[in-house]
């Protein structure tokens, strides 16, 4: 099986560090990486892609992560990704903005990647992105931590946040999002924490891990596509 | 008829610094620990767990415990962030219910 990690933070400046850290991805059985630049830019160099994807055998995929404060601030900084060929991802703990930033079909995917976001995730926010097709991460990161009780508070808070994504048939994709490369996990790791510790069986958590994953690489390609005008309406060239 | 309970094995990575070093002990007594904190009594009471091989050289060990304890200990294995605290990664590579193709892949592993 070939593995997805989601979220891998990197410094698009450092073009070393990314070699090692894609290495030491590789070493772990992770076959497909989403890199994110640490600092936001509005697109990523074509020439710098083609130089990351020339070093390593992984398929490299790219996103964007826009931390939102505002309302305004999200309505300016979403203009510059109109026509982006990468994932868009939103975090913010503002539910308005959450709602907002779910209906629009420029945003790819609602991010909660700390505890305080994820006490912001609400049913309401889960309803819309169903209905409009938009994605959910949760990261993992958040697992390793040395002071049991903050970690039990935090698993509780996991467990209870996946298991409302789950039961809202909503896209789910949870991805690990770890700085340290110490850290680092294989997904099927993951996926076996996910089974014994927040109940999720098997085959769902590597659809969160893997299948969703390739559908949002999916969707975003769709959506740079011209032939395609909406989900499942494609213009066939006739004779 | 008492049925003997059906035993797996598993081979993991280990990632670490050339300067980390652990002995067998250790590395068990952090295995034992990290069950009974995240799964409690009740899952060390059943994963029958025994350490068959730690291999620094090669950097792999193989493990085996009871069939039904699988998700459990390649959690178990995942979550261990040190050992003698020193970072180190346990990447599980296989899971077999023999130790014939687990030496199998060892071989292919090692060829490699």
């Amino acid at each position: 099986m070939s593995y997805f990690e989601s979220r891998l933070k990197v410094n698009l400046e450092n073009l070393k560090q990314i070699k090692s850290i894609l290495n030491f991805s590789k070493l772990l059985g992770i076959n497909n990486v989403i890199l994110e630049p640490i600092r936001e830019v509005k697109k990523i160099n074509p020439k710098i892609k083609s130089e990351i994807q020339d070093m390593t055998s992984l398929n490299v995929y790219y996103r964007h992560c826009l931390q939102i404060n505002s309302l305004n601030q999200f309505k300016k900084k979403i203009r510059n990704y109109s026509n982006s060929r990468d994932i868009v991802s939103i975090e913010t703990n503002n539910q308005g903005i959450q709602l907002q930033a779910v209906k629009d079909s420029r945003v790819d995917v609602i991010s909660y990647s700390n505890l305080k976001l994820l006490k912001s995730l609400s049913k309401g926010v889960l309803s819309l992105a169903s209905q409009n097709s938009t994605f959910i991460e949760i990261t993992l990161d958040m697992i390793f931590n040395k002071n049991r009780s903050i970690q039990s508070k935090t698993f509780r808070k996991l467990y209870n946040s996946i298991n409302l994504v789950m039961n809202s048939n909503s896209c789910l994709i949870l991805s690990g999002n770890f700085s340290d490369l110490y850290d680092f996990r294989n997904p099927r790791v993951l996926i076996s924490i996910c089974n014994t510790l927040f109940d999720i069986p098997i085959p769902k958590a590597k659809k969160y891990f893997d299948d969703n994953p390739r559908l949002l690489i999916k969707s975003v390609s769709d959506r740079n596509n011209n032939h395609i005008y909406e989900k499942g309406v494609k213009l066939i060239n006739g004779d | 008829m008492k049925i003997r309970e059906r035993q797996r094995y598993i081979m993991f990575k280990i990632i670490k610094d050339k300067q980390t070093t652990f002995t067998e002990g250790e590395f068990i007594r952090r295995l034992w620990d990290s069950v009974w904190r995240y799964f409690g009594m009740a899952a060390s009471i059943k994963v029958g767990l025994w350490l068959l091989e730690l291999n620094f050289e090669s950097s792999y060990g193989i493990i085996r415990f009871s069939s039904n304890s699988k998700e459990i200990i390649i959690s178990a294995l995942g979550l261990i962030r040190h050992i003698n605290n020193k970072r180190v990664i346990l990447s599980p590579i296989k899971t077999s219910g023999t130790i014939k193709s687990i030496r199998k892949r060892i071989d292919e592993m090692i060829k490699n």
